[in-house]
């Protein structure tokens, strides 16, 4: 990054201060704990892309999850690697469809045609672009709508990108965290379900009122 | 009726020590060799299947069930975690089509004992006297053989066994539930004041989570993943409401067996038992009555892979029905976003419901209607939600970041059966060597009408409970049909019994035999459906006969 770019600003970051949910693993029961302690460990190797599908499917999924310009050392979710150990293991949803080959193929091929539209359009390949060429070649793919694009219905590729990147990122305690959800209850559970009430130790949002929502309309804040 | 526990001692067998697994009783278990011929054969441990087999094992049947899946132990196999849970799905391959198509895996298909209802929310309505009538009345869907008062006693039986708890119930055949309704969350509060600001009737329940002492089913703990597997024995699931019971008399389930094939003599015209594979490796099972409950998909699929020289378009296909007149329900959910925090993953996600439009209203253009119920996503589906609002990046980690100010409504729209919306089989092939189904799925005009105003009477209930804004997704939720019961063999593929019109030791007793679906939940539907018939089986033949 330059050092004439501002900062980026990270509205998401800091609505729950202090809230740590590992802080509260050891209420956790021991199968849960060892399956989400296992995401916060070292990433899985890659098995499943070629070094040159990792990188476009890590510049892709980063743009989608907004880690592309994470500040260190703020740790990014190794989206790549758990997508990429769900494909290697067909850890998939099974269905797909007729229309489009199975999710690991389907990766594939997207992901090639990702690279095969930033060559034409910036004579680079996708992951060497900019994150402002990037974030155009993405859009360009969510704008087509139910539209072909490269052979595929694009609606149905941003399904099968968001879904993947969103079910790897927000699996991780960091998100967790990040949006105040207080992660696995078992066996100790909620004593306190209703409108406005906490456990002891969940955390309020420092700033309720920032619907984001309502923030693009022009409403006032 | 009995004492409960005189007719299904399934709570009572399970242990009391905090652990969630008799393990002496399936250590127990009786077992039978494939060459013993087995009174009764069910191929599948669902809601359907293991409701047949703990029924006939109290009637004294030698009866064995085969699962493909595994025998779940809930406390070393499942987590309090969304993605660490995809293990509880049916993800084997499936080819989708059609102008809507439905996806499969997580949404609606479950594995191993106890099926889909081991990551079902937990409602479970009654269906409504209409429901086995809607072409009588409404010219649309077909009626059943069978009417309402038919399945009644075996609704209340269901009630009492699993249990239920929820409000006296106003809508369709006015009923009470046997458990009082549970304390409710943020969401079911912002559903109640919603309704209430509306003069809309909005109900707690009905629920299958136990409320109170029910056996050695453990109390709720209003952890939220119910969707997850319940750890804490309270949601019901045939593994812990009928399988303990069918074990102590004597029944054997024999999990991770694949069934791939129905045999029939083709002299006789019978089915003799089933092919499977387990372990890799295959076997014959034999059976004088076999029970296919394997589900919406499946069910369709493996008469139509057990084609034989006297079936050769599939078995039970002789007039085109298998397979056909498959319907999800429209399950549009709209969620709404409130500056106080709702925190809807601190409580189960079923907890309230509203059956007020669920019946035709000749004021609308449309038959039919649909039912209202909290859903309390977690953060992943949440995710869903956003980003199909278009979201993706900075604009997507922010709105995620407002997560706990969320309410989150779900719809259930009775969308109509069609003979087109169908499995057929792929070319596509399974591990085993067998084609997968291919599940083809289109809306007509009625089904998006309800989707249309099902969105907009929720829209009023969260801004009537103080929403400033509101998004929508468009979802589809539950299987049934693709095996249906009928009046004759040329309507559909069982007859009121669940007794098969082409083979006559051959029944089907899952979701797939539904004619009609409502826009009710369908788990208690397909248990009262099973035990009908297997009080029929019961009462009628002779063992294995």
């Amino acid at each position: 990054m330059s050092s004439a770019t501002p900062p980026p600003a990270r509205p998401w970051s800091g609505r729950f201060p202090g809230f740590d949910v590992l802080d509260q693993s050891s209420h956790w029961d021991p199968v849960t704990t060892g399956v989400v302690l296992a995401r916060t460990g070292m990433a899985p190797d890659i098995r499943f892309f070629t070094p040159h599908e990792q990188g476009i499917a890590t510049a892709l999924c980063d743009q989608l999850l907004g880690q592309h310009d994470e500040p260190t050392p703020v740790p990014k979710v190794p989206l790549v690697n758990l997508i990429d150990s769900r494909l290697a293991e067909q850890q998939t949803d099974g269905w797909h469809y007729d229309d489009m080959p199975a999710d690991g193929q389907a990766w594939r091929d997207t992901l090639s045609a990702l690279d095969a539209d930033a060559r034409q359009q910036f004579d680079s390949g996708f992951a060497a672009c900019s994150s402002q060429q990037q974030a155009s070649l993405i859009q360009a793919v969510q704008d087509r709508g139910t539209d072909d694009w490269h052979g595929l219905r694009a609606k149905r590729v941003w399904s099968l990108w968001t879904r993947y990147a969103c079910t790897a990122f927000y699996s991780h305690p960091s998100a967790w965290s990040e949006i105040g959800f207080s992660g696995p209850a078992y066996p100790r559970g909620y004593k306190n379900a209703g409108v406005d009430k906490l456990e002891p130790f969940e955390v309020h949002d420092a700033r309720p009122s920032e619907d984001p929502l309502r923030g693009r309309r022009g409403v006032q804040r | 009726m009995s004492n409960v526990r005189d007719r299904n001692e399934s709570a009572w067998l399970l242990p009391a020590d905090g652990k969630r697994v008799n393990h002496q009783l399936r250590q127990d278990m009786r077992r039978f060799d494939d060459i013993d011929e087995v009174d009764l054969l069910v191929v599948g441990c669902g809601a359907g299947g293991s409701t047949m087999l703990q029924r006939l094992a109290r009637a004294g049947w030698k009866v064995v069930a085969l699962d493909a899946g595994p025998f779940w132990d809930p406390a070393a196999d499942w987590v309090s975690d969304e993605a660490g849970s995809h293990h509880l799905y049916w993800t084997e391959p499936r080819v989708i089509s059609g102008s809507d198509p439905v996806p499969l895996g997580s949404n609606n298909s479950g594995r191993g004992v106890g099926g889909s209802m081991v990551h079902y929310a937990g409602y479970t309505p009654r269906f409504h006297p209409s429901d086995f009538e809607t072409y009588t009345r409404d010219g649309v869907g077909a009626d059943w053989p069978i009417d309402y008062p038919e399945l009644k006693p075996y609704y209340e039986a269901m009630e009492e066994e699993l249990p239920v708890a929820g409000e006296k119930w106003p809508w369709g055949d006015p009923h009470s539930y046997p458990y009082r309704p549970h304390p409710v969350g943020g969401n079911g509060e912002i559903f109640l004041r919603g309704a209430d600001h509306l003069g809309l009737t909005a109900k707690v329940g009905p629920v299958a989570i136990v409320n109170g002492r029910f056996g050695n089913r453990a109390h709720c703990i209003y952890r939220g993943f119910c969707l997850q597997g319940c750890k804490v024995n309270a949601k019901a699931s045939p593994l812990i409401t009928h399988i303990p019971d069918a074990l102590a008399h004597g029944a054997e389930v024999r999990a991770n067996a694949m069934v791939t094939k129905i045999e029939i003599d083709e002299r006789s015209g019978r089915a003799t038992g089933v092919h499977y594979v387990r372990d890799g490796v295959p076997h014959f099972q034999r059976a004088a009555v076999v029970v296919i409950a394997g589900y919406s998909i499946e069910t369709p699929r493996l008469l139509l892979n057990s084609a034989c020289a006297r079936f050769p378009d599939g078995l039970c296909n002789d007039f085109d029905q298998v397979g056909r007149y498959l319907m999800v329900q429209g399950a549009p959910q709209t969620a709404g976003r409130f500056d106080a925090e709702v925190r809807m993953y601190k409580a189960p996600p079923p907890e309230v419901s509203t059956e007020a439009f669920y019946e035709t209203d000749p004021a609308k253009p449309y038959k039919r209607g649909f039912s209202i119920q909290t859903v309390s996503p977690l953060p992943i589906t949440w995710a869903e939600h956003v980003a199909a609002q278009g979201h993706w990046g900075a604009d997507l980690r922010e709105y995620m970041s407002d997560y706990v100010h969320w309410s989150c409504l779900g719809a259930l729209c009775e969308f109509l059966a069609q003979p087109d919306n169908r499995v057929t089989l792929s070319e596509q092939k399974d591990r085993h060597g067998l084609p997968v189904a291919h599940f083809s799925y289109s809306q007509c005009d009625n089904d998006a009408a309800l989707m249309r105003a099902a969105q907009s009477v929720m829209e009023d209930i969260l801004h009537a409970a103080g929403a400033d804004e509101v998004i929508t997704i468009d979802r589809f939720a539950h299987l049934v049909g693709g095996a249906r019961m009928a009046t004759d063999q040329e309507e559909g593929v069982v007859d009121a019994e669940c007794r098969t019109f082409a083979v006559p030791n051959l029944y089907i007793t899952d979701g797939s035999v539904l004619p009609t679906q409502g826009s009710a939940n369908p788990a208690l539907t397909i248990m009262a459906v099973a035990a009908r018939a297997a009080e029929r089986l019961i009462s009628t033949s002779r063992r294995g006969n």
